[in-house]
């Protein structure tokens, strides 16, 4: 029976029928990465947070103490610190209903089929093992609720000396290097939800590259929540030593539930001299996901780092990847493209902060913004005093196809040096009647010339991704801009 | 990487201890001028923050409160996003309580039909454009004895009006004018402001139904002045508004000029010019509310920076609404920094809620000279302090232009030339 319903409901005719007789169904079944598995670990995770909580979570994965004191720490802040009282409504997160710690497998695999059946067939939708069959990334990490279910390196790397493991091994493993360097970028008491992150995190990836090591091929994460009013809480560490380069890619999808999960990452990276680190987000939750993410780097002598950010799902994203250009001749580069559709907040942007001479940095930021929903550019310049010579540009455009959408812009530029070169543009534009015109006059429909000027509209961004990833974002935009029009 | 033998004591402090200048275990400082302001000190520590004392953030600075009554308007911490540049202690009473000091002396000096005149706070101009927007208007909307009105009868024809406001007086003091341009008339009024004042200032102008209205603020203080202004304009239906403002004196000055379009086919345009010396802060918050459609704005700001502390900071916000189709908008602000030891925020905020305009944009540039332009001169014999000079002129001359008034222009101009004589640049 249910093959039966699939069957037919994946012909496209009986869809339009279906559509055109329930039009309140139009949207529906846009997000692919829906489904969700049969769930008892989540079913019976504990809601709510408090110190017990913590120190739960910390006694199960057998924490030297003094994360535990950090984790408690951390706690104390996220209790006092306020809500932003800016961007986004966050009113809708529950933080009491929210389940802080959902373990989903006893131990972590290093072969697909090792998992239990349905994690795997959630991979292989993903095309998460196919990818790695064809060698088409260096490692791969999958994370699943709150922590990671599968990890593997390939062997040359693993033998040149490069580290790439779920962030709880990789403090088993390495604690000294934690000690050194762990909140060391991102302190306990940044924001608030760095804070909640520091008492409630589990999982993400550790990676440390050695001296004059370059992964020509990606490193992986994969992050999906499983569970309703799931908390993701991930950390992630990347060490990049001298001369080093490094390409981190993750994506991350859940189910659509009725009520709300959280996601709530920090990233920590740090770029030594003469490194360069490149990561590259496509986040794609579903619209129930609330997404607030603090990500930072800091870049030494002549070290480069580069923010690739793409944000297509989620209900609200706000995440600003951070460069503080630390060293001499450090470079720091964001490219982030933003896509907001119905009932979406995308507040994102990026932030810059020149604190030695002849730094150079650059953003480019490109928003579309559809169907009711709202994005923003938000994003900091700082040039503190000392940075003479300091370099940067930021554009920003914003693409409105409708007349119920919204586009902000907020760009906050700050400088404390007289020897500096700074620039902001934006320009905001509508898709013109005579765009349109042209290219179905050509014989396209409205929605695939009304794709077809979106894509290229992102296209400068499209092109710095790797090219599965540029298929898979045009993709998306396909998806969300069918049914844009009239 | 693997120096685990350090002793315990001084590892524990070492764990978790930020890495990058500046910072502290809360990150950094987001208000630097007002220190006491930890995001976690005060009152923020108590309040418990995700119970019910949870806030939506305004979605839009359309949503700003505004209100007649000081008792809307919580105290100030320095920490609320339109304060958190200003150094707070410097603008001493103005924000705590009613100025009750005498508003400086207003002498006018008119032509071509313009009139001015004093009026109880109870006339019927007063609260026609204007409604405070922050605790410090609030506070001197509340406390001002008497407005003065400038009137521009219909149908006038080139009028205009200057009024020197003199302040002699270190006592915090209030003050409300009005500028009422009645409907089709054509007019320029200069609000010339020197000598030293600590003032809180509500200018509202009623710009009527096809009017031309040019309002321009002069802030040529002594370098004790403080002062406060809020400067509202209300556009009818094609009417022409344009405001210009010159911030060259004061030891602080908060100028929040802002633009509401009342009715469709208006056109506003906002200019300005500061030049902050060392240890000055001159401040430019303005607003342009597109809420009505097919009108236009354009908006220059620009600064010149010289000297230890000299801190500038211009945010402004346009606003499109939804019902502001046919809307056309652009905004810059550039920045020309001469020393080291200043400090330049810039901040051009854009929100956009429809898709059907004919274009919005805005731009920021800040940065020191442009050495093809010195050496382009130099190369013609010219020396290089004289070069440099030129280059500062031309760049502020863009603004000064807007004035279209060579006398004032000329005085202006002296005024330039004395700020960049103070300080050898």
């Amino acid at each position: 029976m249910t093959d039966q319903i699939s069957q037919e409901a994946a012909d496209p005719g009986v869809i339009a029928e279906i559509l055109e007789k329930n039009p309140e169904l139009h949207g529906i079944g846009n997000y692919e990465y829906g489904w969700s598995d049969k769930n008892d670990a989540g079913a019976n995770a504990r809601r709510g947070l408090s110190e017990e909580v913590v120190r739960d979570i910390s006694a199960k994965k057998s924490e030297p103490e003094w994360m535990l004191d950090l984790r408690l720490k951390g706690l104390k802040y996220f209790d006092r610190k306020p809500m932003p009282t800016w961007g986004a409504d966050l009113t809708g997160i529950d933080f009491d209903n929210i389940k802080y710690f959902v373990r989903s497998t006893e131990k972590q695999a290093t072969t697909w089929d090792e998992l239990p059946e349905d994690i795997k067939n959630t991979y292989d939708k993903l095309g998460i093992p196919e990818a790695e069959k064809q060698r088409l990334v260096s490692g791969v990490a999958a994370q699943y609720e709150s922590e990671v279910v599968y990890h593997q390196l390939r062997e040359d790397l693993e033998r040149q000396g490069v580290i790439f493991l779920d962030t709880d091994t990789g403090l088993r493993e390495h604690p000294e290097i934690f000690q050194e360097y762990f909140g060391s970028v991102i302190p306990v008491g940044d924001n608030k939800f760095a804070s909640l992150n520091t008492a409630v995190w589990s999982g993400g990836s550790f990676v440390y590259v050695p001296k004059g090591v370059h992964v020509e091929i990606p490193l992986q994460a994969y992050f999906r929540i499983n569970t309703e009013n799931m908390g993701q809480f991930e950390r992630t560490l990347i060490i990049a030593d001298e001369d080093s380069y490094v390409h981190y890619i993750e994506g991350c999808t859940a189910p659509i539930y009725q009520s709300d999960s959280l996601h709530s990452a920090v990233v920590e990276i740090i770029v030594k001299k003469g490194a360069r680190v490149r990561y590259t987000t496509i986040q794609n939750w579903s619209n129930n996901v609330y997404n607030l993410v603090t990500k930072r780097a800091v870049c030494e002598e002549g070290a480069t780092m580069e923010w690739v950010d793409g944000n297509i799902g989620s209900k609200v994203t706000m995440k600003y990847p951070a460069v503080y250009l630390v060293g001499e001749h450090a470079k720091g580069e964001t490219l982030s493209i933003a896509f907001a559709g119905e009932g979406q907040h995308q507040d994102t942007g990026s932030k810059m902060v020149h604190i030695a001479p002849n730094t150079s940095s650059s953003i480019v930021a490109k928003s579309v913004a559809r169907n009711g929903g709202r994005s923003a550019y938000r994003g900091l310049v700082q040039v503190r005093e000392g940075a003479k010579g300091a370099k940067n540009s930021v554009v920003c455009d914003a693409l409105l196809v409708d007349t119920i959408s919204r586009s902000d812009t907020y760009p906050y530029i700050d400088v404390r040096e007289d020897d500096v070169t700074m620039g902001h543009e934006a320009t905001v534009s509508r898709v013109s009647e005579e765009q349109l015109f042209y290219l179905m006059s050509r014989g396209l429909a409205e929605d695939e010339a009304m794709a077809m000027i979106v894509r290229g509209f992102i296209e400068p961004i499209a092109r710095e991704l790797p090219m599965e990833y540029a298929l898979e974002l045009n993709r998306l935009i396909e998806l969300q801009m069918e049914g844009s029009v009239g | 990487m693997s120096e685990t033998a350090t002793a315990m004591s001084g590892e524990k402090a070492r764990i978790g201890a930020p890495s990058i200048a500046g910072f502290t275990e809360e990150g950094e400082n987001l208000s630097p001028v007002n220190e006491t302001s930890s995001p976690i000190g005060g009152d923020a520590a108590k309040a418990h923050s995700h119970g019910p004392a949870a806030s939506v953030p305004q979605a839009s600075r359309g949503e700003r409160p505004t209100s007649y009554d000081v008792e809307d308007f919580p105290a100030l911490t320095g920490r609320e996003e339109d304060w958190r540049f200003t150094p707070l202690k410097r603008l001493g009473a103005l924000h705590k309580q009613a100025p009750t000091g005498a508003a400086p002396a207003v002498a006018a000096d008119l032509s071509g039909g313009a009139t001015v005149e004093t009026a109880g706070m109870d006339d019927a101009r007063v609260r026609s454009a204007g409604v405070p927007e922050d605790r410090v208007s609030a506070l001197a909307w509340n406390a001002a004895a008497e407005a003065t009105i400038v009137t521009v009868p219909a149908g006038a024809e080139g009028a205009a009006a200057t009024l020197t406001i003199k302040g002699d007086s270190a006592e915090a003091a209030a003050q409300h004018l009005v500028v009422v341009a009645e409907p089709n008339s054509s007019a320029v009024v200069v609000l010339d402001h020197v000598g030293s004042a600590v003032l809180s200032q509500n200018v509202e102008i009623d710009v009527q139904e096809g009017a031309r209205l040019t309002v321009i603020s002069l802030q040529e203080w002594e370098d004790t002045a403080i002062h406060a202004s809020s400067q509202q304009a209300r556009i009818a239906k094609d009417a022409y508004f344009r405001h210009v403002t010159v911030s060259f004196g004061g030891d602080l000055v908060r100028m929040t000029p802002s633009a509401r379009f009342a009715g469709p086919g208006a056109e506003a345009e906002m200019y300005g010019l500061y030049f902050a010396d060392a240890g000055q802060h001159l401040e430019h918050r303005l607003l342009v509310d597109h809420a009505q459609p097919n009108c236009k704005s354009d908006v220059l700001y620009k600064g010149a920076l010289q000297g230890e502390n000299a801190h500038t900071v211009w945010v402004g916000d346009v606003l499109i609404r939804k019902n502001a189709e046919g809307t056309d908008s652009y905004e810059a602000n550039r920045n020309l920094v001469l020393t080291d030891g200043t400090r330049s925020d810039s901040v051009p905020n854009l929100e956009i809620e429809t898709g059907q305009i004919e274009g919005a944009g805005h731009a920021s540039t800040t940065g020191r000279f442009n050495d093809e332009h010195l050496f382009y001169l130099m190369a013609r014999g010219i020396d290089e302090k004289t070069a440099r000079r030129l280059v500062v002129r031309g760049f502020l001359n863009e603004i000064l232009q807007k004035i279209e008034d060579p006398q004032l222009e000329e005085r202006l101009n002296e005024t330039v030339e004395s700020e960049l004589a103070a300080t050898e640049v």
